[in-house]
């Protein structure tokens, strides 16, 4: 028996805990797309390096990040880094974990936005003098970056979704804070319920606002994108 | 005219490049076969043959967008092919290219697409850059698209950016890679134009082209390549008017 009418009760009495949640979720997307997206560009850009090492570093990388699971690099983190001595808020070490992550999969969409850039504009770039990074910088990085920014954006949604599992190593992020409350009220079913609509809103409306963000960008200028 | 498989004007001007038994292979396929020819100061020189004759190749091995196989090319006595990463800039900065794509930068402004190389690469101030550019642009009618997007024009003004984009460098050497091919046919007078007036003004220039007017009208020395090799040479009413080898005769009776 699911009590459909707790629903709202249970988010419109207790809201002030599912918003600390939500706080906390947004911060967790917002820092880790700001800070995985500046770790996806360097390990894109090294990874087109004639340095090999360094390649094959950022190659093996990507390719683990890629291959294991988030919740055990998040495990990992949380309970290695301590073990190594290093002192850290929980919520940091998450971010750090999630960024790590994120870094990977924002490293592999600017890759492909950096392949997406025509090879006519760097010899147009090379045949005015410029050297490998002023094409890089002047040139190329400017238009994958615009190629690369829709999928940034839904990568902010997917961490807004996936920050979820934090909940497992007792961040107070909205999952966390439902499954808190459902403790004392014993409404499991119905403040789940409540907290996988309060995702939806916000996943809803953040995809919404990146959507007006792209058709803004667009807006008078190129098609290009 | 010479029947020769090297070319030189025997200009008495400076000699700008010296192309020295350049050989260029794509795996098993020869694009060149050994060409030797020499650019003089004021030199306007048009490349002519089939495609796949390796004139575009050639044309892009001078600024080392193809890396030569074999062979040299001095450009103002240095060695383009030896360059260091560095040097290669250095010398990229004096030799201006137009392609046929045109190759705007899409992300930035006519005017940012003429700057940006003087700003970024030859460190002059921004004013400056944009008096110059402006003075480009005024020179080619386009000055009213200072703010515009590239994509916002029309073929024929896209190229004359591009070529004004190059000049904005104050190159020693023009190369030209097809200019006008990829331009809707009403478009390619201005283009045409706009070189002509270069040649007049004096620019060395190299230029890949299957506008035969062109060739006829502006250029100096008209070179045939088929084959990988330059087949015969010489100034445009002797090349056009008595070609001396079948495969020139061939080819001119296909084009004209």
């Amino acid at each position: 028996m699911i009590h459909f009418d707790k629903i709202w009760t249970i988010i419109s009495t207790k809201y002030s805990v599912f918003f600390e949640g939500v706080g906390i979720t947004l911060k967790l997307a917002f820092f880790t797309v700001l800070f995985g997206s500046l770790l996806g560009l360097i390990v894109a850009i090294s990874r087109r390096t004639r340095i090999l090492p360094l390649r094959w570093l950022m190659n093996a990388y990507v390719t683990f990040i890629r291959g294991t699971p988030l919740l055990v690099q998040v495990l990992l983190i949380v309970y290695g880094l301590p073990q190594l001595g290093v002192r850290m808020e929980r919520l940091t070490m998450c971010v750090i974990a999630l960024v790590i992550n994120s870094g990977a999969y924002m490293a592999e969409l600017i890759r492909a936005g950096l392949q997406s850039v025509e090879r006519g504009q760097v010899e147009a770039a090379q045949s005015l003098g410029m050297n490998s990074s002023q094409t890089m910088l002047y040139i190329i990085l400017p238009q994958a970056i615009k190629v690369t920014l829709p999928a940034m954006g839904n990568e902010f949604v997917a961490i807004i979704k996936e920050s979820s599992i934090l909940y497992a190593v007792g961040v107070y992020e909205l999952t966390y804070q439902a499954y808190k409350l459902a403790s004392v009220n014993y409404y499991y079913i119905e403040t789940l319920i409540a907290a996988a609509i309060i995702y939806f809103v916000l996943t809803y409306v953040a995809t919404w606002l990146l959507t007006l963000l792209e058709r803004r960008m667009r807006r008078g200028e190129n098609k290009y994108v | 005219m010479e029947k020769t498989n090297t070319f030189d004007s025997g200009s008495s001007q400076e000699t700008l490049l010296q192309i020295v038994g350049l050989k260029k292979d794509f795996g098993k396929l020869k694009v060149l076969k050994g060409i030797d020819m020499n650019v003089h100061k004021g030199d306007v020189i048009v490349l002519i043959g089939p495609s796949g004759s390796g004139k575009s190749t050639l044309l892009r091995s001078i600024n080392l967008l193809e890396k030569p196989t074999k062979g040299k090319i001095l450009f103002e006595g240095q060695d383009v092919t030896a360059a260091n990463r560095e040097t290669l800039c250095k010398m990229r900065q004096r030799i201006g290219m137009v392609f046929q794509q045109f190759n705007l930068f899409p992300h930035l402004r006519v005017k940012d697409n003429i700057t940006i190389s003087p700003r970024k690469v030859l460190g002059i101030s921004a004013q400056q850059a944009e008096e110059k550019a402006m003075q480009l642009l005024t020179r080619v009618g386009l000055q009213d698209k200072w703010n515009e997007w590239p994509d916002k024009l029309s073929g024929g003004q896209k190229q004359r950016v591009a070529i004004m984009r190059a000049l904005a460098m104050d190159p020693d050497v023009m190369l030209f890679d097809e200019p006008t091919s990829a331009l809707d046919p009403e478009m390619v007078g201005e283009v045409l134009d706009v070189m002509k007036a270069l040649a007049r003004d004096g620019m060395t220039m190299v230029v890949v082209t299957h506008e035969m007017r062109f060739a006829r009208e502006v250029g100096d020395y008209v070179l045939f390549l088929d084959d990988g090799q330059i087949v015969e040479s010489g100034t445009p009413s002797a090349l056009f008017n008595h070609p001396q080898e079948k495969r020139t005769q061939d080819f001119l009776n296909k084009v004209l």
